[in-house]
């Protein structure tokens, strides 16, 4: 396909086309609700905003298109990928969210426009060759969530949940601007590439590991990998359920996406200079990456609220995603890319099932869902499939990506085993460990009896989003080319940025 | 055997006839669910005639079907069928089982639709994991046959269905996820830098450059994950659970089956890829064989429970498949693989009978029953020959496997001068005879039993039509395959010697 309608149409702002969509929107929605007072015109108006950003982004991804803007925004097969799986996330939560009895009724313009704009920031993320750019995409992310995390006002869990992240947050967002400084310090810039290339020819400086780590906790927290994923459950818990999805399945991958562009650029262009600590910095990742995992998955598995543990499992998950940071190999990051995608429909889905029986009346105790596969078969099949696909069993999605991933620790670029066997040993374990509390919801809800025969009505715009899902989970764990050819090009074009 | 016209995507279709009868199982809701019984047999029907035109075309290896399915830069895996001397059998014996199975379950009135569609989805699994030839491909037919067998369990069982499923769910799966570590070592280590591609031919191909050590580690490996299956002791602890708080058609299956997808992985993976590994691991092999069919027989003895015995004496007879394949030897392997098969038959009429006496006299416990042939001739007769048949009853099936396998030990044993071993051998033989007559010495002869409740004496049935179908079929294919065994090793002999030369 040719991107050239784009191009044409965009001129030199092309490689931010699918943003400033969304940006129109965010300014749009507020004044959209005001003047109607209508929440399924503001939904309609929103998922058309989404929608053409998305096409937009699909006519530039399909057409190879390649470009940046004053060297800040690069628009390449990497960021067009992840601007597709943010779009996709916001897709399923405007959706649902219209029809969601825990969004606030009163400020449902103010909720898309957040909504907007938290994805705005991820996708400027997604596009950024500069640490300030990042910085700016992230701190948007972040403070619209704490927003969106605060809006179900009458529950006095929402705004523990929102003090909570937002103190968390801030924490972080200093670390951040530490470290950062402390980088422009050591090398005089703030672009990637170019702090790239002065750290690989002056090597391994101790202001250097200090800017590290301390970027290393910033953005551990924004992807609550141990030990800063503590506010992670409690604000998940607390937040409405289609904002909890939002922030597990995006904003997650937002915080893994600057893990790969600042950590992976900087040290896989080192490995070439032996005084460099891209090593060290890699068993650092294989430590973080595990410890991440197997905390999630244990403590997972004493949760009594299904939230909860989808908060713990969603550690667990990007624990797994971290295994790309000690590979650091294209391969590896080509299975990262597809469980990101694979994740966002698996634990999207499990989300969206959870705020679907919410709005039924259903509570979020895993006890609650007693004899749901008789009150609401689609439902407790759906969840079913999240849940077994999150677990890793064929033929589903998650079993696939998580295929690829794991294999990548056992199999590196050059062909020879690699060091992190290991690795790849402790997460195949720890899939095990989750299989035990994914059964355990799929005994529940198959197996005992519940107080209730009465069916279950759910909204329909749920039903849509979950079925979406379903299809996703089942499609890309038979049909996996389908994302695994775009996501090696895309680690592929990440890779040659190095 | 005859010149049959071949039939296009034979293969697929024996995994595809099941899975379209599965679903059209699942969607008949409501009143229709009378009529899912029917919908098992007609297509469980359809897959068995296919399963024996396939058997008897002459040349069934001309049958396989090869795509690419996966494939990136790294990584290449496909969706290859195929059949050859050891899998053909076992593609037979599930279609045979599930027909026959759902003849049997003629009683099922309890959601028949959710009942038949799992048997069903079970068949794709077995199906899917004895044609396979890709590593890939086979791995999640290994998955797939685990969750319907779950929910088979936690829906359709005894009192204590929930913990049996959720053992039998986790031990399986922890060692199918051991095996999946193994299958990446495999496939990366016979790719050599190059395009990794799990299928079994790729992997065979690059066997040849494996060394020693990296064969008898991976063994280890996959020699686990099977074993878990097979059940070997001390992993077995899953199987008694399971067997015991499964419905009847799910332990036919279970026992018939699905416990032979471990020797069978032992066979096609551990001995076709890992013929070093298997060496050095010989002699570890032996201990854990012997070690389970003696500890099996002796657990039986202990049984009160018929069903947990019937269990037990899987573990025993597993056992003894796996000190068959342990000899490395062709006549061990050959009668090792005829033995899966036997023993698949005869569980089928055992557990047939151990879920009957269930139901016609309430109670499964030994010492409640007692001089039950007079008032239950039919019943007693098939409890007579599926007992007969699996202690080794010259001229039935059970006895070729034991006896071939006992030949092919003695064989080893005297290669390397420690003839005593064989003492074990006679020695399990005799406890086998030993518990079966006692069990029925003590269930069907002697006093009538006056410990069953009087309501239950009275009303006694003697086994249905459908029942008897259903297991006068499995005894007639014991029969047959007991006096003319050649029938079955003629197809396996030529796998077998073929594999010898690889060893």
């Amino acid at each position: 396909m040719d991107a050239s309608i784009i191009t044409n149409l965009f001129g030199e702002f092309s490689s931010m086309a699918p943003m400033i969509i969304l940006i129109l929107g965010v300014l749009l929605m507020p004044a959209l609700y005001f003047t109607t007072k209508n929440r399924n015109v503001v939904s309609v108006a929103m998922l058309s905003f989404i929608v053409v950003s998305m096409l937009v982004n699909a006519v530039l991804l399909l057409g190879s298109y390649q470009g940046d803007y004053l060297g800040l925004f690069e628009y390449d097969a990497f960021s067009g990928l992840m601007i597709l799986l943010f779009q996709i996330v916001i897709l399923l939560v405007a959706i649902v969210s219209a029809s969601s009895v825990e969004v606030t009724h009163l400020h449902y313009g103010a909720f898309a426009s957040l909504l907007m704009a938290a994805t705005t920031g991820m996708m400027f993320v997604a596009t950024a060759t500069d640490l300030i750019v990042i910085f700016v995409g992230v701190e948007l992310a972040s403070i619209s969530s704490y927003v969106l995390v605060a809006m179900k006002r009458n529950d006095p869990r929402a705004s523990e949940a929102a003090v909570k992240y937002v103190i968390i947050g801030g924490l972080s967002t200093a670390l951040t601007v530490y470290g950062i400084s402390m980088l422009y310090g050591v090398t005089g810039t703030t672009n990637l590439q170019e702090i790239a290339v002065s750290l690989s020819t002056q090597g391994f400086t101790w202001a250097f590991g200090i800017a590290m780590i301390t970027m290393i906790a910033g953005y551990g927290f924004k992807i609550a990998a141990v030990p800063f994923h503590m506010w992670a459950p409690d604000v998940y818990e607390g937040a409405p359920t289609p904002v909890s999805m939002f922030l597990a399945t995006g904003s997650k991958k937002m915080g893994i996406v600057v893990f790969f562009k600042i950590f992976l650029i900087m040290f896989v262009a080192g490995v070439s200079v032996a005084s460099f600590a891209t090593v060290e910095m890699q068993y650092l990742f294989a430590i973080i990456a595990a410890i991440t995992m197997t905390v999630g998955n244990v403590v997972a598995i004493s949760q009594t609220n299904i939230k909860r543990m989808l908060a713990y499992s969603s550690i667990a998950q990007a624990g797994y995603i971290l295994i790309v940071m000690a590979v650091m190999s294209e391969y590896a990051l080509t299975g990262g890319i597809f469980h990101m995608f694979t994740h966002v429909f698996m634990k999207g889905g499990a989300f969206l099932v959870v705020g679907a029986l919410i709005c039924a009346g259903i509570g979020e105790k895993i006890t609650d869902y007693r004899g749901l596969a008789k009150r609401a078969p689609f439902l407790a099949f759906a969840m079913m499939l999240f849940l077994f696909s999150l677990a890793g069993i064929p033929p589903l999605a998650g079993f696939t990506s998580k295929f690829v991933l794991f294999s990548s620790a056992i199999y590196s670029d050059g062909g020879a085993t690699s060091q992190w066997v290991w690795l790849a040993f402790i997460a195949i374990l720890n899939s095990a460990i989750s299989l035990y509390y994914y059964a355990r919801v799929v005994k529940v809800m198959y197996v005992e009896k519940g107080e209730s025969t009465e069916k279950i009505k759910v909204p329909k715009a749920f039903l849509a989003a979950i079925l979406i899902c379903v299809v996703a989970v089942i499609v890309l764990g038979i049909f996996p080319q389908i994302i695994l050819g775009p996501a090696a090009d895309a680690a592929a074009a990440f890779f040659s940025v190095v | 055997m005859f010149d049959l016209p071949e039939i296009p995507y034979l293969l697929t279709l024996l995994v595809l006839i099941p899975l379209i009868g599965a679903i059209v199982a699942l969607s008949m809701g409501g009143e229709k669910q009378k009529y899912a019984k029917t919908v098992s047999i007609i297509f469980s029907a359809i897959t068995l005639v296919l399963a024996v035109y396939l058997m008897l075309s002459s040349d069934y290896g001309q049958y396989t079907e090869n795509y690419t399915w996966i494939e990136t830069a790294g990584l290449k895996m496909s969706y290859i069928l195929t059949v050859d001397g050891l899998s053909i059998l076992m593609v037979f014996l599930t279609a045979l089982l599930l027909l026959v199975v759902s003849i049997f379950s003629s009683h099922q009135t309890d959601k028949p639709n959710y009942f038949f569609a799992l048997l069903l989805a079970m068949e794709v699994g077995l199906m899917g994991v004895y044609m396979s030839a890709d590593y890939f491909l086979f791995y999640i037919m290994w998955e797939v046959t685990l969750i319907p067998m779950y929910f088979m369990i936690s829906w359709f069982g005894g009192p204590r269905r929930h913990y049996a499923a959720i053992k039998f769910f986790i031990y399986t799966h922890v060692a199918s996820l051991v095996m999946l570590i193994g299958i990446f070592a495999l496939a990366f280590q016979a790719s050599q830098g190059g395009v990794v591609d799990f299928s079994f031919a790729a992997v065979l191909a690059g066997s040849v450059a494996f060394s020693a050590t990296f064969q008898t580690l991976v063994f280890g490996l996959m020699f686990f994950g099977f074993a878990v299956k097979m059940p070997i002791v001390p992993f077995h602890t899953w199987l008694p659970d399971a067997h015991t708080e499964a419905p009847t058609a799910g332990s036919v299956l279970l026992a018939g089956v699905m416990l032979k997808m471990g020797s069978y992985g032992i066979i096609r993976v551990c001995l076709e890829a890992l013929p070093d590994g298997a060496v050095t691991w010989q002699p570890i092999m032996f201990v854990v064989a012997i070690v389970a069919i003696i500890y099996g027989a002796y657990a039986c003895i202990a049984q009160k429970d018929l069903k947990k015995m019937v269990a037990f004496s899987s573990i025993s007879h597993m056992g003894m498949v796996m000190l068959g394949i342990a000899c490395l030897s062709e006549i061990g392997l050959e009668f090792a693989i005829f033995l899966m098969f036997a023993h698949g038959l005869i569980t089928a009429v055992l557990f047939m009978t151990c879920g009957l006496a269930h139901d016609l006299f309430e109670t499964r416990e030994i010492p409640l029953l007692g001089g039950l042939a007079s008032k239950v001739p039919v019943y007693a007769t098939f409890m007579m020959f599926g007992f007969m048949a699996s202690l080794g009853l010259p001229g039935l099936v059970g006895f070729w496997g034991e006896f071939g396998i006992i030949f092919g030990f003695y064989e080893y044993a005297e290669s390397v001068n420690m003839i005593w071993l064989i003492v074990f051998c006679l020695f399990s033989l005799l406890l086998t005879a030993g518990y079966y007559l006692w069990a029925m010495q003590r269930t069907l002869f002697g006093r009538l039993t006056k410990k069953l409740p009087g309501e239950v004496m009275e009303h006694m049935r003697d086994v249905n039509k459908t029942e008897g179908i259903a297991m006068g079929i499995m005894c007639l294919m014991i029969a047959i395959f007991g006096l003319w065994p050649d029938l079955a090793l003629n197809i396996i002999s030529q796998y077998s010697s073929a594999l010898m030369g690889v060893i």
